[in-house]
């Protein structure tokens, strides 16, 4: 298995597509948790008990969780928390029950999931709660009520500002700028353009939309649809890419039309992209920082079994991360993260 | 035209290479229509295939090798269809529904969602300059568009595909095994998904697994846009390559003339309800089965 192929979670996020529940079983995965039991129970004696958290991605073998467990290993050491690491191997929401099942078992002090299925993996994380476990969901949410917090990486006024900062900082304050989004009909989309439009008329008057075009969530028909607004606007100097498989299309099309005035920015991966922002086509892409959303997430974990953290505080202090605001029970990790041609090479996923 | 920078070279050209490929399949799709078949797989193939490509193009594939796997990749699907379709003798809307979602969900199964990158720089445009490529994708389109003409019109084997979407039972009549002639249109068109994915691949350097979704409604319009009844028998290669022009000029159309993305959905399918009511209207269909009704009263 390629590690950079299992990133279906994103997806639904940035809008490639519905997630995989067709994945492989693998049946390994809570029997090793239920193994390594005995080891590391032992009673600690006259000192507090140390608190394990118990860290759960959509998938293991997901390059973009994996990067995520970086940062979580290095706010475990911070926070001097035991930290376990488990999941299926393939996305699968039976897979995950189990493995809250065999925490729960164990009596892990706080648990933390990426959920792939939100109705799916609730019944089994409120039975955790009322075990008097912690639960925190990181990545993708569960039901509200089957979680104490839920860590957000990315908010859609968060993700408009970035990409329209990121824009006028291509565009230089002012021209025209085309979007290419996955559908007219995709709420999150929607949400983002609503956003991109605040921010614009507030602080970038200059910048002027001049179409908005679907590509049905497909890379090549971004393409013909960035080709098609490229040769139609002759002043155009900027595509931005709203759906993962729109940004290497739109570049693409950038680079193939030999026009050095327009750049493209988007919401993308990593990888899809590396080519065009070393090229200079893309100066931009936008996503979030995985190692620091698995850092926050065991920041909070840390912090809520030490009792540092509680329902209806409005900020916390995330260890090198400062403070980060708490909206409800949102832990926001911030602005979005931009990938430059000065770090995407960091990011394998 | 309110639009004169439409027919400009450049944006003609980019037009004419991101539609050869599509061209190429409705090909296929309208030798089976002919057939008095449909086949709304070809999406899930064409991207199947496409993934396939990817792979060997990574491998050190040369274009011909590209070309060749592509297109048994294709013909092989083409064959599962065929051999349910006329050996076995379901509906082959039915079966083509299952293929179409045997290979996505099997290729969402396997890539899930992941681009085959880091292709070779002799995979682009098969290793030519981009206006050599373009112009080689485009040839390859008008190529497969004269052999069509051809077989369609002047070959025993484009004969037995009307008469047996004509009438099945009147082709075995005549000596023609429909049952032969179904299931090689349905490789033949496997084979030319096939070769619509080298098309198309190689005007990129990374393959998007989901490539093609949509294509099979897409060909299916053109087809019926150009003439082809759906009730088989009947229609001309030529008008389909018109409407698959005239679709393909839609969306673009609408980039140029400054209008909402919302209507290029609805002017489609205005063009396919106007294609199909014009067939009504002008006597097609039903006239072809009163004939049949009253063929059989005579008899």
């Amino acid at each position: 298995m390629s590690g950079m192929r299992k990133k279906e979670f994103m997806m639904n996020l940035i809008g490639r597509g519905p997630s995989r529940w067709m994945a492989a079983v693998s049946v390994t995965a809570a029997f090793l948790v239920g193994c390594d039991k005995s080891s590391d129970t032992a009673p600690s004696s006259g000192m507090a008990k140390t608190v394990t958290v118990a860290l759960m991605p959509k998938s293991k073998g997901n390059a973009y969780f994996i990067s995520c467990r970086k940062g979580a290993e290095e706010a475990a050491k911070e926070t001097g928390v035991k930290m376990l690491w488990e999941g299926p191997t393939e996305p699968d929401p039976a897979k995950q029950n189990e493995i809250v099942e065999t925490w729960i078992t164990r009596g892990v002090d706080v648990i933390a999931v990426a959920a792939e299925n939100r109705a799916g993996i609730s019944t089994a994380l409120r039975k955790a709660r009322g075990r008097g476990i912690k639960v925190v969901t990181w990545d993708s949410d569960a039901e509200p009520d089957a979680r104490d917090f839920l860590v957000n990486q990315a908010t859609p006024e968060g993700i408009g500002q970035t990409l329209v900062e990121e824009a006028a900082k291509a565009m230089n304050g002012k021209g025209e700028f085309a979007i290419i989004t996955a559908s007219l009909t995709a709420a999150n989309m929607n949400e983002w353009q609503k956003q991109i439009e605040i921010v614009r008329a507030a602080r970038f008057p200059e910048l002027k939309m001049v179409a908005l075009r679907p590509c049905d969530d497909l890379k090549d028909k971004a393409f013909n649809e960035a080709t098609a607004l490229l040769n139609a606007h002759a002043n155009l100097k900027l595509i931005m890419a709203i759906c993962s498989p729109a940004v290497p299309g739109a570049s693409e099309a950038v680079k193939q039309s030999g026009r050095q005035d327009v750049r493209v920015v988007g919401l993308g991966l990593p990888n899809d992209n590396k080519r065009y922002v070393k090229e200079g086509v893309t100066p931009s892409v936008i996503l979030w920082n995985t190692m620091d959303l698995g850092y926050l997430t065991v920041h909070v974990c840390a912090a809520l079994a030490h009792g540092k953290l509680k329902a209806g505080d409005v900020t916390y202090s995330g260890g090198r991360l400062g403070n980060l605001e708490i909206k409800g029970d949102q832990i926001l990790l911030g602005k979005p993260f931009v990938f430059t041609k000065d770090n995407i090479d960091q990011f394998d996923f | 035209m309110a639009a004169p920078d439409f027919f400009k070279p450049r944006q003609l050209l980019a037009l004419g290479t991101a539609t050869a490929p599509v061209l190429v399949a409705a090909m296929g799709v309208t030798m089976i229509i002919l057939c008095r078949q449909i086949d709304i797989s070809i999406g899930s193939q064409f991207a199947l295939c496409s993934v396939f490509i990817g792979l060997a193009a990574q491998k050190g594939g040369g274009p011909l090798e590209l070309v060749a796997l592509a297109m048994g990749v294709g013909g092989v699907m083409g064959a599962v269809n065929g051999v349910l379709v006329a050996g076995v003798g379901l509906p082959s809307i039915v079966v083509t529904l299952a293929t179409m979602a045997t290979w996505r969900e099997s290729l969402r199964w396997w890539r899930e969602g992941e681009f085959v990158r880091n292709l070779p720089e002799t995979f682009q445009w098969f290793g030519a300059s981009q206006m050599t490529g373009q112009w080689l994708v485009i040839t390859a389109g008008i190529m497969v568009l004269g052999c069509m003409v051809m077989i369609t019109q002047f070959t025993a084997g484009g004969r037995f595909m009307y008469a047996v979407g004509s009438d099945p039972e009147a082709a075995r009549l005549a000596g023609i095994r429909p049952m032969w002639v179904t299931f090689s249109v349905f490789v033949s068109a496997g084979a030319l998904t096939g070769l619509a994915a080298v098309l198309n691949a190689v005007r990129f350097t990374d393959v998007d697994p989901k490539t093609g979704t949509g294509l099979e409604m897409q060909a299916i319009a053109a087809a019926v846009v150009g003439g082809v009844s759906v009730a088989g028998g009947r229609g001309r290669v030529l008008g389909v390559f018109a409407g698959v022009l005239l679709l393909a000029c839609v969306g673009p159309g609408l980039v140029f003339l400054n209008l909402p993305a919302q209507w290029e959905r609805a002017i489609q399918g205005g063009i396919i309800l106007l294609a199909v009511a014009s067939d009504g209207l002008g006597g097609g269909r039903p006239r072809r089965l009163r004939e049949q009704h009253e063929e059989k009263k005579r008899r």
